[in-house]
């Protein structure tokens, strides 16, 4: 007897038995589904908090800022900085040719005079004059990055979306922005379309009291984000800043005004793996620059979830374990019911290999019917139990949280590992009714 | 041919063991016809089932055309009877999840005979046994005769050297019985297979051409 003949056969056994094969299949499916939910939701979980407390972007990135390293900032998670040193193009290629670095994402934070026009849409003809006449003008920083790369940014969208990466009308603003416009912070998309101008300074040359002439922008915000790529109210497009700078490098120094030296503020470092993060950081402090990376934190958050994910998963495999066992106990029970089947089974000629395959066919049946249906089911509970935890947070002003599809490993891999278990816990019912002595069985 | 010669076996071990065949003779030759008889608990179905290689041999010789049982072992058993025998029991032995056709195919497909070939010849084996029309019904849906019928359809399937009958009519009313019988008989005349029928029925045994009585333990020819 062939697999696909057993098979028919074990199909028939199951539907002859159809409440018993339901619940025994009901058994695995909802210990399937405990699994892939809890792994499924575990493991969505830890990659939103490791990436949170990467502010969003990747757990791998590494702050690099224009200055020399402090030695003593060699082994810690907060950035320490020595004397300034310029972070230029060539500085930037070194670090990109370090080995297990993934990217460099460059930042050019520029200081600005900011005019918030909340209310008022841009490209309005009355809007710059109705802009220019208020009162709450500010000294404020546009942090300037490639937005292309925005992946590998540390920047978490709160409300709206990111700019083009090559707007120069396009910014997006941080929540102290939202609270200096006395808006309310829990709901920051009210800011959203309203006009911001920024004057990049220019310091005439002349003698007396320093003039300054602005290089006047508008732009419209699209998006809030909570952002540390530099400290700055507002991210914009690199090529923003990059226009600001050339502007205030066309005037001169002064006494308290210095035109900035350095073509970058900083840099967005990703490595390979988490585990390449301190390699890589000392490497950008042997090209001479200071760097910050949470990785202490990170490793000491991924221990605590590795054993969360333990203890979820090691829940989910009893429930699992529980079910083959159903399996197991259903099919030691057709066992005795099948005694004279199978002694008959035996008399017109079946090995003991064909009655254990009739067995081990039933429990792989009832293995992969179990595993497919409770896949399924498992990706519905954790694609609600997303929504649920998604529209929590976002009732209770905070930012939603995508927990994300199933990993297909575990779409492909439940139903597969169900069925083997099931086989598995079939063999010891298979055994006995393979090594059933054939006159025995037939009741002799 | 079938040719048992010194078989002897027991049942239990030491002051408690039950000898039901002792010292054994038999010889039926290829394509005879014997029915064994004797009360309940004779031995018939052990001998029976020694000779249709259910059972080893405990002690003395037992051969089915030239294949030695007591030389055989586990698949080698499962082999001869899969090749060499085919069985009738009294309570039909038909695997109730089947249709008639699918338990006589069953035979076939242990044997490995392919899907479209074994559903031809499970076809043809009904219509012998006159159950054509009765192919796709399942056990529940028949009466004990056609259930008998079918089992002798799916006995003769592999083209058994031997057919063991044991009490094919013990469960069948007088009138089904005779046309079970018959069946027996006319399917061995043409298919020219040894025989052997167990029965309490002396009116059956007398249609055999070697009658044998199983008594404290010894076969007796009548």
């Amino acid at each position: 007897m062939n697999w696909s003949d057993a098979a028919l056969l074990g199909l028939r056994s199951l539907g002859r038995r159809g409440a018993r094969s339901v619940l025994a299949g009901l058994g695995v499916a909802l210990g399937t589904t405990l699994l892939v939910a809890l792994v499924s939701i575990a493991g969505g979980a830890d990659t939103r908090i490791v990436s949170q407390l990467s502010h969003g972007g990747p757990a791998a990135a590494i702050h690099v800022d224009d200055a020399l390293p402090d030695p003593a900032g060699y082994d810690s998670d907060n950035l320490q900085t020595g004397a300034h040193r310029d972070l230029d193009a060539a500085a930037l290629a070194a670090i990109r040719r370090s080995p297990h670095v993934a990217s460099v994402v460059p930042v050019l934070a520029v200081s600005a005079l900011v005019v918030p026009c909340p209310g008022i849409q841009p490209g309005t003809p009355s809007a710059p004059p109705a802009c220019r006449q208020r009162a709450d003008e500010y000294f404020g920083t546009v942090v300037g990055a490639d937005l292309s790369h925005a992946p590998d940014l540390p920047i978490t969208l709160l409300a709206g979306r990111l700019p083009e990466a090559s707007s120069m009308t396009e910014v997006a603003v941080t929540q102290s922005y939202v609270e200096r416009v006395h808006l309310n912070v829990a709901h920051p998309a009210a800011v959203l379309g309203s006009a911001i101008e920024f004057a990049a300074p220019q310091l005439l040359p002349g003698t007396g009291p320093a003039r300054f002439r602005g290089r006047w922008t508008q732009a419209q915000v699209v998006g809030v984000v909570a952002q540390t790529v530099d400290s700055g109210d507002f991210l914009a497009p690199i090529q923003q800043t990059q226009l600001a700078r050339e502007w205030t490098l066309a005037g001169v120094d002064s006494r308290n005004f210095r035109r900035p030296t350095s073509p970058y503020s900083g840099a967005v470092v990703v490595a390979d793996t988490l585990s390449d993060v301190h390699a890589v950081r000392q490497e950008i402090f042997a090209i001479g620059y200071a760097n910050s990376a949470p990785e202490h934190l990170v490793a000491s958050v991924q221990k605590y979830l590795h054993i969360v994910d333990i203890v979820l998963g090691g829940i989910g495999s009893v429930a699992l374990a529980i079910a083959v066992l159903g399996v197991s106990n259903t099919l030691l029970a057709a066992v005795r019911e099948r005694w004279r089947e199978i002694g008959v089974l035996k008399a017109l000629g079946a090995a003991d290999g064909d009655v254990a395959r009739w067995f081990l066919v039933e429990a792989g049946l009832l293995g992969i019917v179990g595993g497919l249906v409770g896949t399924a089911a498992g990706t519905a509970v954790t694609a609600t139990v997303a929504i649920v935890v998604d529209r929590y947070l976002r009732d209770q002003g905070l930012q939603g949280i995508d927990l994300g599809g199933l990993p297909l490993q575990i779409v492909i891999g439940a139903p597969i590992a169900t069925t083997l278990l099931a086989v598995v816990a079939g063999l010891a019912p298979a055994l006995r009714a393979a090594r059933l002595p054939v006159r025995e069985a037939l009741g002799g | 041919m079938v040719r048992v010669r010194g078989l002897t076996h027991r049942y239990g071990e030491g002051a408690t063991a039950l000898t039901v065949l002792c010292d054994v003779d038999m010889e039926i030759p290829a394509g005879g016809y014997a029915a064994v008889t004797g009360v309940s608990g004779a031995g018939k179905s052990t001998l029976l089932s020694i000779l249709g290689g259910l059972e080893r041999a405990q002690a003395g010789s037992v051969c089915v055309g030239e294949v030695d049982l007591t030389a055989l072992r586990g698949a080698e058993l499962a082999r001869f009877r899969r090749e060499r025998v085919g069985f009738v029991f009294q309570d039909f032995g038909l695997l109730t999840m089947l249709t008639a056709r699918e338990n006589v195919e069953l035979a076939l497909t242990l044997a490995g005979v392919g899907r479209r070939e074994r559903r031809a010849q499970a076809e043809q084996l009904l219509s012998e046994v006159g159950l054509a029309a009765r192919a796709s019904h399942r056990p529940t849906r028949l009466s004990g005769g056609e259930l008998q019928r079918v089992a002798i359809a799916r006995a003769l399937a592999n083209r058994p050297a031997v057919l063991l009958a044991d009490e094919p009519t013990g469960n069948l009313d007088e009138s089904s019985a005779g046309r079970v019988m018959e069946m027996l008989e006319q399917l061995r005349a043409e298919r020219g297979c040894t025989l052997v029928v167990v029965t309490h029925n002396p009116e059956l045994a007398a249609r055999a051409e070697q009658r044998l009585r199983l008594s404290r333990s010894q076969l007796v020819r009548l």
